[in-house]
């Protein structure tokens, strides 16, 4: 199991090669930091961030 | 409005925690909106939860839970986590890049200078008859090659 964090969107994706949230190829294995979104529209985080899908991301990627 | 509770875990199961505690929020449909494990912040997830009734639902009976911290913390206190890393930091010297942005935009250029504070690069357009140093915001290129040859 591979855990890609996308460059543009910082999703993480699991065993692809393109960003399952936004359709970027720009993705790494450089990522730190863990946050799940699982209500993006009561969550305060996720609007801070700007996400409005649920869903694992990284807080910083490399 | 949201209400932020540290929750205390064994080191290095941070995202383990995260992770039975999604599945937990979703089974009972809890008032628990997000969960972040900070790097910087060994042994604790940050729970962002409607109310701490919900938290302590959706922790109760999980493994490597060791307890919740006493009080809230506020937004503004783990808001330094989610800070997105700036442009420049991604860029060093001699990496090649494309302007994406202003009056350069579309040039090929090489990275000369890097000024993380400011987020903005100096660089040199590869086409330019005499080179002449650039300053851009970090943010206005892309990276096209990152072997920092000169
Ligand atoms: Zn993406």
């Amino acid at each position: 199991m591979t855990e890609l964090a996308c460059r543009k969107c910082k999703f993480i994706n699991i065993d692809s090669t393109v960003c399952k949230n936004c359709g970027s190829t720009e993705l790494t294995r450089e990522w730190y930091g863990y946050l799940i979104i699982i209500d993006p529209e009561k969550s305060e985080v996720a609007k801070k961030l700007g996400i409005k899908i649920p869903g694992k991301y990284a807080l910083k990627v490399g | 409005m949201s209400k932020y509770f540290a929750v205390k875990t064994t080191a290095n199961q941070e995202r383990v925690v995260a992770n039975l505690m999604e599945m937990t929020v979703k089974k009972y449909r809890l008032g628990v909106y997000s969960v972040l494990a900070p790097r910087e912040l060994k042994g604790y997830v940050i729970v962002e939860a409607e109310k701490m009734e919900d938290l302590l639902t959706a922790i109760r009976g999980l493994p490597h839970v060791k307890g919740v911290v006493k009080g809230e913390t506020a937004l503004a206190e783990i808001e330094h986590f989610l800070a997105p890393r700036k442009a420049a930091e991604q860029i060093k010297e001699g990496f090649k890049v494309e302007i994406v942005s202003g009056p350069f935009k579309g040039e090929l250029a090489v990275v000369k200078r890097v000024d993380e504070a400011k987020n903005e690069i100096t660089v040199e357009l590869i086409e330019a008859v005499v080179p002449i140093p650039v300053t851009v915001k970090a943010d206005h290129v892309r990276i096209v090659d990152k072997s920092e040859e000169v």
